[in-house]
């Protein structure tokens, strides 16, 4: 075996370019299978961040836009709020409207448009925030419709030319109501830049708000917007649900929008798994033509070397030896192009999630998957004109010219 | 020597120091619409430590004879008997066993595998035998030190002259000390001095107790040898031997002493 490998190496190397140009296809077959796999797999990545982000237990539910006529009933209430936290204690983590409001805010001779996103306490239970100065919004702060914000770093920094801002107030009008408004917290923003990007702030500044300041008690909602506690089954948790909001709202059970996040994700998985998989598929393909190539080569080669195949027969080299070396050449030709083609798609992938500032996921069983399956195709390709030298008759093969 | 009275000794004696018998032999090459007949009912024997050539016009089914003699192709009639094996049924791959174990084969063009150092190229006989690197490479390099070319081991053959090239070809049929040395045209390819040099090699090979069987068609390389084997289409015609005084006498026995001979 070790000499089958010696001899192969000799024969490889005695034919430089030809060498390099049969393992090319492999190298660009199996490069692209990688490169492709893994840009997939990196879009799952992103995007399971992305729901990392808006939360994976989120849920927004609301009375379906094809309701004929749209009763009042139909909105939701502070009370309406009370009343479904109150039945679905265990099961919902947080709840509130889905509410905002983009308002100017004025600091002294500075004004900049704030985009607030209306939220109950506990928010940050649910959603990381990373709160760097101060606090963050609390149950005094909802009960009480007090008009305090907590403002994103560099809004801070943009209104008040620092970010250590708690204490100090400016004026805004949340819901038309034109007043001081006091900072008590300050928090950062952990976003990646595709995160960013896809959610896109448009420049203005952001803030958090009770929800109670942007809606009226009197006022209806269109939406709630609610996190499922953690190691809640959704699939348990959305048919009981939906009966309970049918039931409040007097409406059919079909007529509920029931939206997760997480049934979200799993659509997108499933659409960019099996993309990548059919992709895939097709750069595979290139891996068959780099195999014919091998095969087209090999047989040459054993055309060329027939004399040396009657040499080695007469010498005493049986079928099998004479099998063997020529496999031997052709698998290592297509495992060694299997495995510049590896480096050559993670490099190419590490380059483009550097350049995107997107973590790249490249995965230990595609790369053995590309490797090993690069090395049966060698070996596949290789037997029919490994046989071929292997039968040769010894006596034409060493008249052979 | 012994072996210039050989084929007057007892059977028994005959027997033990025999190294190739054929019987009846014959080939017939079937192309499917003729069939040419190769060799005619060949009957002979060598015995161990001979040196023999084998002479004849192209035509004369020597290379035929070489090709059998040589276990690259097997006889269509008859029996060959290689070191008391019989030949004629033995599968390819059994056929290269007894290539790599019992003949060494010296070619016309030399056949070294091209690209590959003389020491590579004289270990490859002990690859196909199995032993271990150590081995091969001591015995290779012990192997090229007796043709005189110790100094040359990791030349590739197109770096070395068509007499330095037979002699690596000559190491290399001796690497697992066959009983026999088989050699087509030796000296075909190459300059009246090398030619000695290589018959000259044969001949110390042959007092060291091989067996060497040259092909040949020059009647001086054949006269190196203590008997020659004259073939004329497809027949043996003639078997001649150098007697005690170093004159040629023909020995070829008839049909029916042969038999008397061998009962």
């Amino acid at each position: 075996m070790f000499e089958n490998i010696a001899m192969a190496f000799s024969a490889i190397r005695a034919n430089k370019t030809r060498s390099f140009l049969t393992m090319l296809g492999i190298i660009i077959g199996i490069g692209s299978v990688i490169a492709i796999v893994s840009i997939g797999d990196s879009m799952r990545g992103l995007m399971t961040d992305l729901y990392k982000e808006v939360g994976i237990n989120r849920v927004v539910t609301y009375i379906s836009y094809e309701v004929e006529e749209y009763r009042m009933s139909d909105y939701f209430t502070i009370d309406d709020l009370e009343q479904i936290q109150e039945a679905f204690p265990e099961e919902i983590a947080y709840l509130d409207f889905q509410s905002s409001d983009s308002q100017d805010a004025i600091y002294g001779r500075n004004r900049l448009k704030i985009y607030y996103t209306g939220i109950n306490s506990g928010y940050d239970k649910v959603q990381p925030v990373n709160i760097i100065h101060g606090r963050m919004i609390n149950e005094d702060d909802v009960q009480n419709r007090k008009k305090n914000i907590v403002l994103e770093k560099n809004t801070a920094i943009q209104l008040f030319g620092t970010d250590d801002v708690v204490g100090r107030s400016f004026r805004s009008s949340i819901n038309k109501d034109l007043d001081d408004y006091y900072v008590v917290g300050v928090y950062e923003k952990s976003m990646s830049a595709f995160a960013a990007l896809m959610m896109g702030t448009g420049g203005d500044g952001e803030a958090y708000a009770p929800y109670t300041l942007m809606v009226d008690p009197d006022t209806w909602n269109f939406s709630l917007n609610f996190y499922v506690a953690d190691g809640v089954d959704q699939s348990i948790l959305q048919p009981k649900f939906v009966r309970y909001l049918a039931k409040m709202k007097d409406r059919s059970e079909n007529l509920i929008t029931y939206y997760s996040a997480k049934d979200e994700m799993g659509q997108w998985d499933t659409i960019l798994a099996s993309l990548s998989v059919a992709v895939g598929a097709i750069a595979a393909i290139s891996l068959l033509v780099g195999g014919i190539g091998i095969m087209n080569i090999m047989l040459v080669s054993v055309t060329e070397r027939t004399r040396e195949i009657g040499i080695r027969k007469a010498l005493g080299a049986r079928t099998r030896d004479v099998l063997m070396q020529f496999l031997t050449e052709s698998a290592i030709i297509s495992a060694f192009g299997g495995v510049i083609g590896v480096l050559l798609g993670v490099g190419l992938v590490s380059l483009g999630g550097a350049a995107l500032g997107v973590a790249v996921v490249v995965r230990p069983s595609v790369v053995l998957l590309a490797v090993s399956f690069s090395a049966v195709v060698g070996i596949f390709f290789g037997l029919y004109p490994a046989s071929k030298a292997a039968k040769a008759d010894p006596i034409d093969a060493l008249r052979y010219e | 020597m012994a072996k210039t009275s050989a084929y007057a000794a007892s059977a028994s004696e005959l027997h033990a120091k025999e190294l190739i018998r054929i019987e009846n032999l014959g080939k017939v090459y079937d192309t499917g619409a003729i069939k040419v007949v190769g060799l005619y009912n060949i009957n002979l024997n060598i015995q161990k430590g001979e040196f023999v050539a084998i002479m004849g016009q192209s035509g004369s089914g020597k290379s035929t004879l070489m090709n059998i003699l040589g276990c690259l192709d097997r006889p269509t009639l008859g029996h060959y008997y290689l070191d008391g094996v019989d030949t004629a049924e033995l599968y390819p791959d059994e056929l290269s066993a007894i290539r790599n174990r019992k003949i060494g084969f010296v070619f016309q063009s030399f056949n070294l595998i091209s690209r590959t150092s003389a020491l590579k190229n004289v270990e490859l006989p002990m690859t196909y035998a199995h032993v271990s690197k150590k081995q091969r490479r001591k015995r290779a390099l012990e192997l090229l030190d007796k043709v005189g070319l110790s100094a040359r081991y990791d030349h590739q053959p197109n770096e070395l002259s068509g007499g330095q090239r037979q002699r690596v070809a000559i190491a290399r049929a001796l690497a697992n000390e066959p009983p026999l040395i088989l050699a087509d045209e030796p000296t075909g390819n190459l300059d009246t001095a090398s030619s000695i040099e290589i018959m000259e090699l044969f001949t110390e090979l042959h007092r060291e107790g091989a067996t060497v069987v040259v092909v040949t068609h020059e009647e001086d390389i054949a006269e190196f040898t203590h008997r020659i084997l004259r073939f004329r289409d497809g027949r043996l015609q003639s078997d001649k031997r150098k007697n005690a005084a170093g004159e040629w006498e023909e020995t070829l026995q008839r049909e029916e002493e042969r038999k008397e001979t061998h009962v």
